[in-house]
């Protein structure tokens, strides 16, 4: 299990390589010159030169890069022209929100899509199992943003239960917190609810024709039991791949849910970014999300050893 | 010497709803076995003869997919086909279990394997996880897997396939059923290891005065281990007789093909071996005549309209053919004795 964690650890590092190089083209590859940018129409040559000097990008591209990520690793994604702060920092304080979000959205999809998921698949070819496809194909259709504005207009509006948009951090009362973010995380969750359900219905399915629930049943074991000792572990490995990439598609799917309900976090920073020009920015935050889709596949990968004892090879 | 009937199935019918309608993949079917006996049912694949066997047991999915008819006669007076789920859950593994073909998928591969054979004992006798762990060693030990006491924390990919099969037998033994149902416990064995899981059964068999029913499409396994045979053809039984004189005496011209078909080593080399012409009929398109006629070189016109039933030719020995006696007066040739 130690190797297993260990050889999943180093080839991270070829991954986070190139994608550090993609992240530090994105100002070079961006048409214009981004001190100009930054300074506006009426800067002078000599502005732009200076701004250039102070941004390092009159130096070499390679040493720029190394000086880039030599700082990043050190946690100095360097500084916002904008904010007038450091990356860092502004990644960090509009970090809750973010997370709240995906945690809410993450749990709620997780406890609706699994139970039906298995619902269905005990139940396949019945009125139930089509109704929970049928649902699911439209949790799936249905773009985040356009389910938003439904739910502010039925919840927000019409029936005034929650707020229509905005943002209370966890420090002024859960409950306050709770209630601004339930409709957001409805909106971002019901997409991956929608496709962990159908993924849980067809492994379940999968596994439940396999020959080791005959021997099972032929020991006697309750429909119960087969179900949640010799079932959903075997079928959990693909439902956890398809739970991986949406935690991590969570974070990155904030940017739309974000701007529809007003809410302050990392969706919200990077938009108002790109409109800003502000690179330094730019490059910070799309890193963290990767690493953190990179880090949750790596949590994932580590859970199949955990499940599947044919994973951890080594161990023999 | 007469004993005591153990399984006792009468003219059991399988069912299964599929699209193209409504198929037949066991057609009156009666046999039984008895107590210590081991009763082989030999055919080709798609004879019926694993449906017939997860019938006993009822392991088809009953609310979909197939509907029986018939009895299964469990110790003389339970019909295994009336009793509720929750009783035949309690015969599965308790009075009657089974092993499959395939060990390795017939495991589960996230359990290990001493769980897997104590979850029966749990079940059934109530036992504690611990007592049932001791067991499931107990019964390891029995089965000859070395060093049981470090193998019963194992996985089945940690096993080969030969002691994949041991665990699988371990784990159907583990309750002291009184009927074991074997389907193809051999075939994707090598033959070395193909005769110590015979050898294992055999001793089983006559350690726990078990009765077995053997299923294979290898009358050559059948020759040395089974009491009395079965053979089926199209979810039918078209002989039925005792070990000796199945091979000595063969009426059903299907037995006579299989027989030949069994390669000899002893034999000449040069030989072609005997092959069956053509293929079993799909359940969907069954002839309404004799279903081997297709295949027979002495079906005429009687055989092709008329389905033969199976009659008694003898001590213990039915045969399911208009033509046995005619076609074993004809076909003086000589026949194989296998011992």
């Amino acid at each position: 299990m130690k190797m297993y964690f260990l050889k999943r650890l180093l080839s991270l590092i070829p991954v986070l390589f190139i994608v550090s190089i993609v992240i530090f083209m994105i100002i070079h590859l961006t048409p214009g010159d981004p001190a100009s940018l930054v300074l506006g129409e009426e800067a002078t040559e000599e502005q732009i030169q200076a701004m250039r000097a102070d941004m390092g990008l009159d130096l070499p591209i390679l040493t720029q890069y190394f000086h880039w990520i030599g700082n990043a690793l050190q946690g100095d994604l360097g500084t916002s022209y904008f904010m007038r702060q450091p990356v860092t920092e502004a990644i960090v304080s509009h970090l809750a929100p973010t997370i709240s979000v995906a945690i809410i959205a993450g749990t709620i999809s997780l406890l609706i899509s699994i139970p039906i998921g298995i619902l269905a698949a005990t139940r396949r070819g019945t009125n139930t199992d089509r109704t929970v496809m049928g649902i699911s194909l439209i949790g799936m259709s249905v773009p985040s943003f356009l389910l938003g504005l439904f739910l502010i207009l039925l919840f927000g509006v019409k029936l005034r239960w929650l707020p229509v948009a905005g943002y209370q951090p966890i420090t002024d009362g859960f409950f306050g917190h709770i209630k601004y973010l339930i409709l957001p995380s409805i909106a971002l969750g019901s997409m991956h609810a929608a496709l962990i359900a159908r993924m849980t219905r067809s492994s379940l399915l999968e596994v439940l024709n396999m020959n080791y629930i005959k021997t099972a049943r032929s020991k006697g074991v309750h429909e119960y039991l087969i179900i949640t000792r010799h079932t959903l572990r075997n079928a959990f490995l693909p439902i956890l791949t398809v739970i991986g990439q949406t935690f991590g598609s969570l974070i990155a799917g904030a940017v739309v849910t974000e701007t529809i309900f007003n809410i302050p976090g990392i969706g919200q920073l990077i938009i108002n970014s790109v409109e800003r020009r502000d690179y330094a920015v730019i490059q910070g935050v799309v890193l963290f999300v990767t690493c953190t889709y990179v880090l949750i596949n790596l949590i994932v990968d580590l859970l199949y050893g955990v499940i599947d004892p044919r994973v951890r090879l080594n161990k023999k | 010497m007469s004993r005591e009937k153990l399984l006792e199935v009468k003219n059991l019918k399988t069912h299964f709803n599929t699209e193209n309608g409504r198929v037949t993949a066991v057609d009156d079917v009666s046999f039984h076995v008895d107590k210590g006996e081991i009763l082989g049912i030999v055919g080709e694949s798609g004879c019926g003869k694993s449906v017939t066997s997860q019938s006993i047991l009822r392991l088809f999915d009953e609310k979909y997919l197939v509907k029986y008819e018939g009895e299964v006669l469990f110790k003389g007076d339970i019909d295994l086909l009336k009793l509720s789920k929750s009783e035949m859950r309690h015969a599965r593994g308790n009075e009657i279990s089974m092993i499959f073909q395939d060990p390795l998928s017939s495991l589960n591969p996230v359990l290990t394997i001493g769980f897997q054979i104590a979850e029966a004992l749990m079940l059934h006798e109530k036992i504690t996880k611990e007592a049932a762990f001791e067991q499931a060693i107990e019964m390891l030990k029995l089965t000859g897997i070395p060093s049981p006491e470090k193998r019963v924390h194992d996985y089945p990919h940690q096993l080969s396939g030969g002691m994949r099969q041991r665990v699988m037998i371990a784990m159907s033994l583990a309750c002291k059923p009184r009927l074991l149902i074997a389907d193809e416990p051999t075939t994707a064995l090598d033959v070395t290891i193909q005769s110590q899981i015979l050898d294992l059964i055999e001793d089983i068999n006559k350690r726990f005065d078990m009765g077995v029913i053997f299923i294979t499409h290898d009358l050559g396994v059948v020759a040395g281990l089974c009491d009395r045979v079965v053979v089926m053809y199209l979810g039918q039984i078209v002989e039925e007789a005792d070990i000796l004189n199945l091979f000595e005496n063969p009426m059903h011209p299907y037995t006579k093909g299989l027989i030949k078909s069994i390669p000899h080593m002893d034999g000449d080399r040069k030989e072609e071996l005997h092959v069956i012409s053509g293929t079993v009929p799909s359940l969907e398109n069954v002839p309404v005549g004799c279903r081997f006629a297709e295949r027979c070189q002495f079906a005429d016109e009687l055989c092709q309209s008329k389905m033969p039933d199976l009659r008694v030719v003898g001590e213990g020995q039915k045969v399911r053919c208009w033509h046995a006696e005619k076609i074993a007066e004809q076909e003086e040739a000589p026949v194989y004795v296998t011992s």
